[in-house]
């Protein structure tokens, strides 16, 4: 039979009836409603048991509590702890955005690799932990016979008297290598003007939370300064949501808009590198008016008055030179702030209560000026606000046990006689540890490096020594790079091996005393995750690497274990006694208690310490003043120093000043005062000045930026690639430049391409970039997102510390 | 004239005693009723058997578990309790912050099945478990029947302790079960059977809360109970 059209017409309608009474088409509406809410992509939740890990955050150096949220085995979230007394329940962006450092595999390495591309490409392969270890032992035993171990060096990014940078510095001690290096922090300039001033080499302790007038010479107290988990508290401390009952002012000095200026109570804005002549103009009126703590600048302190040189001559002393040449006019003319403002700021300050002068440089991640430091210390010391509530106290360091002394081989010793490469320690820096850009500067400035293996521990200096790329290209100059980092970064795609260490939620690592914070505090954060990747705690491989060097190293490092060294270190901290393991947030720990029974600790052995430390990660003393000013500075003069003596010893006539950098004499070249820099450049070609700044949502140190905070940059900050410098409207306006043009900001050392930003709160002159972008290393998110400033900033040495002032490099803007 | 005269011999023939209008051609309307039949029969077919057929995949259990036989308290210790629910809770348990486990981890197993060397029983799926999982320390991947999507908020405990219901309510008897269910998954959403049940066409004469769990099974339940106020969206739906 012939199926006509008609017979098939009649079975369609007949299919389509017959359809509607079967379930095919509601099932099947159903189910595609139901595919579509179940793409393949949109992350589900895993399900399984809830557990929550208390542990440290070690991002950065501020050791805020963390509690890690977790499901089954999958950490989930991470969030601050209550129990903790640094951070009240707070963290800051990059901390709650940890888990994607712990989970982006593009980020991390998988396990030990080798490098196979050309520099820079990334390209490695997996080799075994067994032939790592065989190929760097290898090479610095080589080099030991050779009987140049000079030749290994390292730079370490690890907080400054971690045990992590202890086990470091040791191992080059070991082979014999003189060249440790760290970049520079805010915390070396704390530590150098300490030295000087106070005698001893103890952080900054800033008793901020029971301040009532905060003057924040350049802190980004909103920007990542200190602990920002503490400091964010503080600030809601002092910014109390009753009106009546707010009593704490914050004053910002800094010549941008920053968070912290534009939520502060009042903001000065001096050109920068002249805060310390802001603080001195601030002293001249203090004594002007009599308003200065006579009781303790003539009992515990020394250089105020007129001084007698050895041979009999009269000095002037520190009063005499501020008095002569840091009066408010003068002091206008260095820093562009009127002297209304300043004699303002000195009323304000000696009528407060508990004010306190804080010294920063945005975050904690780059170092200070020493002189500015010493200029700011001083304010402190003339308004007698030294071991007082409220200002700077002196609560002695950690009791920590150092690690037991050892002989050096032969080798060894012969090598630690050499030179160090960067020149730290010399004539010209006497007090400086290491000097990482004049390292990078001597390899590049010699013919062949003097650096053959270089080790690269939690650092990135390819990407953060604001050096205009000096690092960079001295990088390419060293025969054979390791790096121990855990991520993909600038530095490490230039590494021969890579021996990476866990992710920090996946160590055991020790905090050291938190910048800034007013009592001692040891954090210990432990493992909250089982590794992801086939890495190791850099402590253990230091301590594996020694013993496969050869038996001369491997003796240095008697411990079976990372855990055993942070056991023996914290030894000396049950020895010292008082110290609190367990935390009370109804009793925090800044708060002084004149008549309360001290807290006692809730341990008797050192077992039951060290296993309370391991799950609560602290151990602290509360806030505490000194009750005796005996012992108190161990300066020379056993006083305050407002001039120093130890800096005098290191300053011997003209030539040993203008080695150092210093371009004033006498008595004021030992005293916080302000110079102005020798720039070296023609200022017609270079007429304005670029000006590096911080975020708090965007990492400008070795860790990563957590994608996540890409999408909190404003798009005035990042448009997709590109980046943007900040400029005021008037400046602008004089290269006829508008709101996202594009332009290009030269510096004498390189050029980058940014849009422009028009920006009422920017300094006319200036440039202001930030920094965390331009990585080109990372992952998709990171990489290729804007330019890096420090790839353009020209820096001149600070005087005395010989750190880099990266904060004044001259240059031009270019239209297009 | 011819061919009217034609058309209308044509028309009385096709006419059964005159009843069918001459215009009606009634051969050709049997003609398509027979092919509206046959498409008809073809599209319930389609409907009813393949489609279902198509739709749904088919898996075992990677272990046959047997429930009556864990359940049955001279064979096993520790199943102890004097309800169903506080025997079923011996391994699908409330975790100490109120939340549910479901199906036991691999750790609960070992609780007994500790030695991968010395099997309890005698059965192959026993020491095929212990080969595969015990051994390696590896979680079995069971397929959940009851899986309800990522949207759904349900809490165990709110049902079991304070609605005071028994877990066969919803579930079925399991405890009586020497094997596992095939887990009939469908292809298009990813749902087990369970949930849309396995009725394909949604009705049933005497349905009870163990057919199907589609949120109206949840709805009609809470009105029955007196709890209308747990039908809001967000009580479900975070």
């Amino acid at each position: 039979m012939k199926i006509t059209r008609r017979n098939f017409i009649a079975s369609v309608v007949g299919g389509v009836v017959g359809i509607q009474v079967t379930p095919l088409p509601w099932k099947i509406t159903d189910d595609v409603a139901i595919w579509t809410q179940n793409w393949p992509w949109v992350p589900v939740p895993s399900t399984g048991a809830v557990t929550e890990e208390n542990t440290v955050c070690n991002l950065c150096s501020g050791g805020c509590g963390i509690s890690v949220r977790k499901v089954d085995q999958r950490a989930v979230k991470i969030e601050g702890r209550t129990d903790y007394p640094i951070n009240p329940g707070g963290i800051c962006p990059v901390g709650m955005g940890g888990l994607q450092l712990l989970y982006d595999n593009d980020m991390r390495f998988p396990g030990p690799m080798k490098r196979v591309g050309a520099r820079g490409e990334g390209e490695f392969v997996n080799i075994t932990w067994g032939e790592a270890y065989d190929i760097l032992a290898g090479r610095i035993a080589t080099l030991r016979k050779a009987g140049k171990p000079e030749a290994i060096a390292a730079v370490d990014g690890n907080v400054a008297g971690s045990t992590t940078s202890l086990l470091i510095e040791r191992f080059m001690q070991a082979v014999g290598s003189p060249n440790y290096v760290r970049p520079a922090s805010i915390a070396d300039t704390y530590e150098m003007g300490n030295l000087l001033m106070q005698g001893k080499s103890n952080p900054m302790a800033y008793d901020l939370e029971n301040s009532d007038y905060v003057l924040s010479f350049g802190a980004g107290l909103l920007e990542g300064w200190g602990a920002p988990g503490r400091v964010m508290n503080a600030w809601g401390l002092w910014h109390d949501a009753n009106p009546a009952k707010r009593k704490t002012k914050v004053v910002q000095i800094e010549s941008r808009a920053s968070n912290t200026a534009s939520k502060a109570d009042f903001w000065v804005t001096p050109k920068p590198g002249t805060d310390g002549a802001l603080a001195l103009g601030i002293v001249h009126v203090l004594i002007g008016k009599g308003r200065i703590d006579e009781r303790f600048v003539n009992g515990f302190t020394y250089g105020f008055n007129d001084l007698t040189s050895s041979e009999g001559q009269n000095q002037p002393g520190f009063k005499t030179i501020v008095l002569q040449k840091y009066s408010p006019a003068q002091v206008e003319r260095i820093t562009g702030v009127d002297a209304k403002t300043i004699i303002a700021l000195a009323d304000g300050f000696s009528k407060a209560k508990a004010p306190v002068a804080v010294y920063g440089k945005g975050k904690n991640n780059l170092n200070g000026s020493l002189y500015e430091f010493m200029a700011v210390q001083s304010l402190n010391a003339v308004a007698g606000r030294i071991n007082r509530p409220g200002g700077v106290l002196l609560p002695g360091s950690l009791p920590l046990s150092p690690l037991p002394a050892f002989e050096p081989d032969e080798v060894a010793v012969n090598g630690l006689k050499k030179p160090r490469i960067d020149g730290a320690g010399t004539l010209a820096y006497p007090f400086a540890q290491s000097l990482i850009n004049h390292f990078s500067d001597a390899i590049n400035k010699s013919a062949k490096s003097p650096v053959d293996t270089l080790l690269v521990f939690s650092a990135n200096p390819f990407f953060t020594v604001p050096d205009g790329g000096g690092f960079k290209n001295a990088l390419e100059k060293i025969p054979f790079i390791v790096s121990f980092s855990p991520y993909r970064d600038e530095t490490a795609n230039m590494a021969d091996l890579i021996l990476p260490d866990h992710n920090y939620l996946e160590k055991m690592e020790d905090t050291v005393w938190p910048v800034g914070l007013q009592y001692p505090l040891y954090g210990l954060s432990r493992p909250v995750v089982e590794p992801i990747n086939n890495t190791q705690n850099v402590g253990d491989v230091i301590i594996a690497l020694s013993k496969a060097v050869g038996d001369a190293t491997g003796s240095v490092f008697p411990w079976e274990n990372f855990e055993e060294v942070l056991q023996v270190r914290a030894k000396g901290l049950f020895d010292a006694g008082g110290g609190l393991v367990r935390y009370n947030p109804s009793n925090p720990a800044w708060k002084f208690k004149y008549f309360d029974e001290p807290q006692k600790p809730s341990y008797g052995t050192f077992d039951e310490m060290w296993e309370e430390m391991k799950s609560g990660g602290m151990w602290y003393r509360p806030v505490k003043l000194a009750t005796s000013w005996q012992g108190l500075f161990e300066t020379p003069s056993g006083k305050f120093e407002f001039v120093s003596q130890k800096l005098r010893q290191a300053v011997s006539g003209r030539a040993a000043l203008d080695q150092m950098g210093i371009r004033v004499a006498g008595v004021e070249a030992l005293m916080g005062h302000y110079e102005a820099p020798k720039l070296g450049v023609d200022r017609s070609k270079y007429p304005l000045f670029m000006v590096p700044y911080e975020m708090i949502n965007l990492t400008s140190g070795w860790i990563p930026s957590p994608p996540f905070l890409y999408k909190t940059i404003f798009a005035t900050q990042l448009l997709k690639n590109e980046s943007f410098a900040a400029m005021n409207p008037a400046t602008a306006a004089k290269y006829k430049l508008h709101q996202g043009d594009r332009a290009v900001v030269k510096s004498p050392l390189g050029q980058l391409q940014v849009r422009v930003d028009l920006f009422e709160g920017a300094m006319p002159g200036r440039v202001y970039m930030p920094l965390g972008f331009g990585h080109t290393a990372y992952d998709e998110y990171q990489k290729g997102k804007g330019v890096n400033p420090n790839n353009i900033v020209k820096a001149l040495n600070d005087p005395v510390s010989g750190y880099p002032i990266w904060w004044n490099t001259p240059v031009k803007l270019i239209k297009g | 004239m011819k061919n009217q005269s034609n058309s209308a011999e044509n028309g009385t023939q096709s006419s059964i005693g005159g009843l069918v209008p001459k215009w009606i051609n009634l051969s050709l309307i049997v003609q398509d009723a027979s092919f509206f039949v046959l498409g008809l029969i073809a599209a319930l077919i389609v409907g009813w058997a393949v489609f279902p057929a198509l739709l749904y995949s088919k898996q075992p259990q990677p272990i046959n578990f047997n429930h009556a036989l864990h359940l049955d308290s001279e064979i096993v210790d520790g199943i102890e309790g004097d309800t169903p629910e506080e025997k079923c809770q011996s391994c699908h348990e409330f975790r100490e912050d109120g939340s549910f486990a479901g199906i036991p981890k691999l750790e609960k197993c070992t609780e007994c099945h500790d030695d991968p060397e010395s099997p309890l029983g005698e059965t192959p799926e026993e020491k095929a478990f212990m080969v595969e999982y015990v051994e390696p320390e590896k979680e079995v991947p069971w397929f959940v029947y009851s899986k309800q999507p990522d949207c759904v908020y349900f809490s165990h405990i709110a049902h079991v302790k304070m609605g005071k219901m028994e877990c066969a309510t919803c579930h079925g008897d399991f405890a009586g079960n020497k094997n596992l269910p095939l887990y009939v998954e469908n292809r298009l959403t990813g749902y087990s059977i369970n949930i849309w049940g396995k009725n394909i066409s949604g009705f049933y004469l005497n349905k009870t809360y163990a057919d199907r769990m589609k949120m109206d099974d949840c709805a009609q339940c809470h009105t029955e109970k007196g709890q209308e106020q747990n039908n809001a969206c967000f009580v479900c739906h975070k």
